[in-house]
């Protein structure tokens, strides 16, 4: 519906209704224009109106006309079904249909912004040199590059240009307010872009930024937020009292309960409840719920931070210019302490404090303990306690992202080539180090950590057991896959055609690549092949999409390279071997992890149950409580998966025999 | 081996993981409940006994040992 000017007879009556403007001329309505909606308003600039007059439903529930009241409007354009009330500066905004602001001291944009797009955050080195330019379509995946591959100075300087050509286009002198967004009772929001059904109620100061999101999957603002320099992304809640200075957050992100951070980026899934992060790149599934917690300088995935945890970049030397990586599925104990530099191995588990710098990427599944203020590595230990085997299967069920686009690429499988490639390094050091070790050293250092010789064997049994788990799944999965035209040539023709493939993998704050692929990637960026973001993300969607067959081709090499054959030469034999190993590892595993749930119902945590009672009481109120370990969900999931391990290993085995 | 002597052993072993007097574990002590032992002590001890009688421990039922005469009727079947 066209837009018109204001008649005469409308003003007398918009001015008997207190509204004022500085030139009338300029303030337009559509045809149908109800001037009973209109009060107390004062306009300023060029304003059009939409339709008004229709039902909102204000906040509490209380019924109102869509209209604008008790307001200053200044150079703005609203949408239909508007409900605008009590906001004391609403300027340069594009406002959409069905919005909804009442209460708000000031809504404005001016000068021109990018509403938080091309601010760069100074992650994972606080001092800076890593910086990320945030944009509102940033993936984990392209913010590890931007942090991470800086020996790459081209490669980087040619993203960033990418990201200024985009950043240019969300340039603008005007704001947007997207559909069905509400916002009420907030303080100052200022050179902010809103997108639909945002919910943002009680903010106090909105600064610079881009409240994203979409009517599939909106964004919420709650109380006493306090935002300067940010992108929120779809789905996500940033609530009570949370405060971010020069911070990204991701699709499907969770924060409140007085969480601050500054110069942190949050991917998806993340949830920071409670404490404070600086400098951190919290890839997906970074988790920190606990007051005292400090999480600096850091590079995480996958990350629970246990109560009290706390990290140093700083040693009162150069500046705040350590960092660290905890690779993805590692968590960190209550009142655990890290001096960085210092780069644990995926699905490791840290507890104590520890002031030694290491680097156990090649360690996967550990535990680092302290020991009479050493740190102490027990390789492969972490492979089968229950909390790494939950955490793996809850994270997909998880998934917050309702967005039909998920920037964010991520792999879940626990056993995948990047931390089996780690287990295999893993294995050759300690191999190396028991065959050298004299018998009467305790301990040996192995990078930068102290290691019970002892636990040097059990390491390599422990990374034994798993490799073997990985290549049976691969294998039963490549069984199944042509089981209908099943012969052992056929078989050895998929493995002799799977494809080729780099024996390195990388992962990319979620997405599990070989590395010769995002070398491509790389390369494609520096020689301008890929000259946007659109083919950057192309290029990651295609990486991600080609897993599992890269996945294939990963398991084939290593067959080769345990078996020391050429693939060609792969017999029923060695399938046969295989699926043997997988039995029994994969049995001898779940049984340890079974027994290690065990331990959640002995006695030790039966302690202050049945508190006024005897044993009977003690053993009455625990199974009342945390029930029993037999019939305990996750205890029979795993039984259940350990028996159709062996029925599948028996079918196939009965097959190629 | 003799049992008793697989026993003596086994204390020694103890000993010197969780650091106490050997003389001073009964035999029938459990690992965590009377002598202390925290997760990676007790998986340390596997590693332990295994060395001490050059032995292959399933790493599964490994695990089942709780007490210094698990630790020796388990060692006594390797034996």
């Amino acid at each position: 519906m066209s837009q018109r000017a204001i008649h005469k007879s409308e003003i007398e009556t918009l001015e008997k209704q207190g509204c004022s403007a500085d030139v009338w001329e300029t303030v337009q309505v559509k045809n149908n224009f109800n001037p009973a909606c209109i009060r107390n308003v004062h306009f300023s600039g060029r304003v059009t109106i939409g339709r008004c007059g229709q039902d909102v439903e204000r906040a509490h529930g209380f019924p109102a006309k869509s209209g604008v009241y008790n307001c200053t409007i200044r150079d703005c354009s609203i949408g239909d079904a508007v409900y605008i009330s009590d906001v004391k500066l609403l300027a340069n905004y594009e406002i959409s249909d069905n919005v909804i602001i009442e209460n708000v001291a000031s809504l404005c944009v001016s000068g021109e912004t990018a509403f938080g797009n091309g601010v760069e955050i100074e992650v994972l080195n606080e001092a800076g040199g890593r910086e990320i330019p945030i944009f509102d379509r940033l993936s984990a995946q392209t913010a590890y590059m931007l942090t991470a591959y800086r020996h790459d100075a081209l490669f980087i300087e040619k993203l960033k240009q990418m990201i200024a050509v985009y950043v240019g286009t969300r340039t603008s002198t005007r704001g947007a307010i997207g559909a069905e967004a509400v916002i009420r009772n907030c303080g100052t929001i200022h050179n902010v872009l809103i997108g639909p059904a945002a919910r943002i109620d009680g903010a106090l100061t909105l600064k610079e930024g881009t409240v994203g999101g979409s009517i599939h999957d909106p964004v919420v603002i709650g109380a006493g937020v306090i935002a300067e320099d940010f992108i929120i992304l779809s789905g996500s809640a940033v609530d009570s009292g949370t405060m971010l200075s020069k911070c990204f957050v991701g699709q499907g992100v969770r924060m409140g309960k007085g969480f601050s951070a500054e110069n942190s980026a949050f991917f998806a899934n993340c949830e920071g409840f409670h404490s404070e992060a600086c400098s951190v790149f919290a890839g997906p599934y970074t988790v920190t719920h606990h007051r005292s917690t400090l999480l600096i300088a850091g590079m995480f995935s996958f990350y629970n931070a246990g109560s009290g945890t706390n990290q140093s970049n700083h040693m009162y030397k150069l500046g705040p210019v350590h960092q660290g990586i905890l690779e993805r599925g590692a968590k960190t104990g209550s009142f655990s302490y890290l001096l960085w530099p210092s780069r644990v191995g995926a699905f490791t588990a840290v507890v104590g404090k520890h002031y030694a710098n290491f680097d156990t990427a090649d360690f996967p599944f550990s535990y680092i303990t302290e020991e009479e203020g050493k740190s102490v590595l027990t390789p492969g230990m972490n492979l089968f306690t229950v909390g790494t085997s939950r955490d793996s299967r809850k994270w997909p069920g998880r998934d917050r992202r309702r967005d039909p686009e998920k920037l964010d690429l991520i792999h879940f499988d626990l056993l995948n080539p990047y931390v089996t490639g780690k287990m295999v390094r893993g294995i050759e050091q300690l191999r190396l180090l028991y065959e050298k070790t004299p018998k009467e050293k305790v301990f040996v250092t192995c990078a930068g950590i102290q290691v019970r010789r002892l636990m040097l064997k059990s390491g390599i049994k422990y990374y034994e057991l798993a490799v073997k788990i990985f290549l049976g799944e691969q294998l039963v999965r490549l069984l199944s896959e042509i089981e209908a035209g099943f012969s052992v040539e056929n078989v050895v023709s998929h493995i002799v055609h799977a494809g080729e493939v780099d024996f390195k993998w990388v992962d990319l704050a979620g997405l599990l690549s070989p590395k010769d692929r995002i070398d491509e990637l790389m390369k494609a960026v520096r020689n301008e092949e890929i000259f946007d973001l659109d083919g950057v993300h192309r290029h990651m969607l295609d990486i991600y999409n080609a897993y599992d067959a890269a996945v294939r081709a990963w398991f084939i090499r290593l067959v080769e390279v345990r078996y020391d054959i050429n693939r060609s030469d792969v017999t029923a034999t060695h399938l046969v071997q295989i699926l043997e190993d997988w039995k029994e590892s994969a049995q001898k595993l779940h049984n340890m992890i079974i027994k290690d749930a065990y331990k959640e119902f002995d006695s030790s945590s039966k302690i202050g149950f049945g508190i006024d009672g005897g044993p009977e009481d003690r053993d009455e109120d625990f199974t009342a409580v945390r029930g029993m370990h037999k019939t305990n969900s996750f205890v029979t999931d795993l039984q259940a998966q350990s028996q159709r391990i062996e029925d599948t290993a028996e079918k196939w085995l009965s097959v190629l025999s | 081996m003799k049992h008793s002597e697989i026993q003596s052993r086994v204390k020694k072993v103890i000993s010197e993981i969780i650091e106490i007097d050997a003389a001073s574990i009964p035999d029938n002590a459990n690992f965590i409940f009377d002598l202390g032992a925290d997760s990676v002590q007790s998986v340390s001890l596997v590693a332990a006994f295994e060395e001490e009688f050059d032995i292959e421990m399933d790493e599964d039922k490994a695990l089942e040992i709780q007490t210094v005469s698990d630790a020796v009727e388990f060692i006594a079947g390797y034996l």
